[in-house]
């Protein structure tokens, strides 16, 4: 009676697809507020005063050692409760995922800065140049070439646990084959399909990543 | 706005057995990990060329899959071939496979760094290739790999919070329903929050003190 449910349908394609889209839509908005978020945090953190630059360790920290999960289910189910924030899935799962972003890209940031020997910042000084138009001209280009291998895989990091949105209840990749699953009661073909598709999506990201990080290096 | 914590009176049983599972569960999958990590490490060291590739099409793979979609097919997919086991056993497996990527580059990245006068050395002393490898090579490349290891076990120990989508009650999952009883999540999940970064800090304090015992430099 009910055999036609059990198999894939024309439907399913729409239904992955959306789920594609949702994906990329929540990795890609919080990728890129989370990597604003982490420049202005990376560079806080780079401050000669001690006590300025321990200020963004306030907001680091717990976001780099609690569990996403923890955090989505915080924005989702908390706020509500607390101070009267009542956010939909999508904005709560893009809020907590910038914010988890921004936390992991300041400490690229920080660590990318710290990377650049102290010889250059001498030799911009020695040159002319004051400690901003320093940091402008000569050591954010640098800085840029040293993070871009690794804000990619950050960036395909944040892509495999934006699955994590699924436990909040919006219908990404993950819950859309876990979905198909129930209906269909076929996990190796849906979870197959699934896998493919983030395989399809991170892989080539990963291979750029990799592929760049032999080129930027630098022999100081 | 106000907080109320009174929640941890009565529910603290629950919590502290949530944890304990969360233990086990991160304990049994490090320990899996690990050899799996060393096993996988050796295949893409290995001469066979069929070897190399099924390791490295191994961690690809993991790596580059979410962790939640990997628990959902262990844990739908074993019934499916007559496997049934219960949600710990699987969420054990499920971390143990995935964290094996990272411990495998990570390893690769010690056996790599380990110089070839200590081959040549072990051999001049009479040792054949499994003692070298067994007696020289791997303990100068697992103290070489300890730090990066312990960074991957923290990350585990975060990824194991996922496991209570599979009906598993570790410290997320009775951190669920205490939220669910008390009508209280956002305490709870501060609370649990703050919880689990006190863990990682102690975990991370104790990885750099033992790490200053044993590293080396070659």
């Amino acid at each position: 009676m009910f055999e036609q449910y059990l198999s894939l349908t024309h439907y399913d394609i729409y239904f992955f697809l959306k789920a594609i889209g949702m994906t990329l839509w929540i990795t890609l908005v919080s990728i890129t507020i989370g990597t604003l978020i982490g420049i202005v945090m990376g560079l806080i953190r780079c401050s000669k005063n001690k006590i300025v630059s321990a200020i963004p360790l306030v907001y680091i920290e717990p976001l780099r050692n609690s569990p996403l999960v923890t955090q989505l289910f915080l924005t989702y189910y908390g706020l509500p409760v607390v101070a009267n924030i009542v956010l939909d899935a999508q904005a709560a799962a893009i809020i907590t995922l910038s914010l988890n972003t921004g936390a992991f890209f300041s400490v690229l940031v920080h660590s990318a800065v710290k990377a650049i020997p102290k010889l250059q910042w001498e030799a911009g000084f020695a040159l002319g140049h004051n400690r901003y138009s320093n940091f402008k001209n000569i050591i954010a280009p640098q800085v840029l070439r040293l993070l871009i291998p690794s804000a990619i895989t950050l960036y395909i990091n944040q892509l495999q646990v934006s699955s994590f949105v699924s436990l909040i209840s919006l219908i990404d990749l993950t819950k859309a084959g876990h979905i198909l699953t129930l209906r269909t009661m076929r996990p190796f073909l849906i979870y197959g399909i699934v896998f493919v598709l983030y395989f399809a999506i991170s892989y080539p990201l990963s291979k750029l990543a990799q592929r760049l990080e032999k080129k930027v290096a630098f022999n100081f | 706005m106000y907080l109320n914590f009174s929640f941890l009176k009565t529910f603290y049983p629950m919590l502290l057995q949530g944890a304990r599972l969360t233990l086990i569960i991160s304990a049994g999958a490090l320990v899996l990990g690990f050899i799996l990590g060393i096993i996988v490490a050796l295949m893409r060291q290995s001469k066979s060329k069929v070897l190399r590739f099924i390791g490295s099409a191994w961690v690809e793979f993991l790596r580059n899959t979410p962790f939640l979609v990997q628990l959902f097919f262990l844990y739908f997919g074993l019934p499916e071939l007559g496997i049934h086991t219960d949600p710990i056993v699987t969420s054990i497996l499920a971390l143990g496979i995935n964290s094996s990527a990272p411990n495998c580059e990570v390893i690769r990245s010690g056996l790599l760094a380990v110089k070839k006068g200590y081959y040549e050395c072990s051999y001049a002393l009479g040792y054949n290739s499994f003692q070298t490898f067994r007696y020289i090579v791997l303990p100068v490349s697992l103290r070489l790999a300890f730090k990066p290891l312990t960074s991957n076990f923290i990350n585990l120990v975060l990824t194991s919070s996922v496991v209570f989508s599979i009906t598993v009650n570790d410290l997320m999952g009775s951190s669920k329903t205490v939220a669910a009883r008390t009508a209280r999540p956002f305490e709870v999940f501060i609370f649990i929050m703050l919880a689990y970064c006190v863990f990682t800090f102690v975990i991370s304090f104790v990885a750099k003190a033992i790490d200053r015992r044993i590293s080396i430099t070659l």
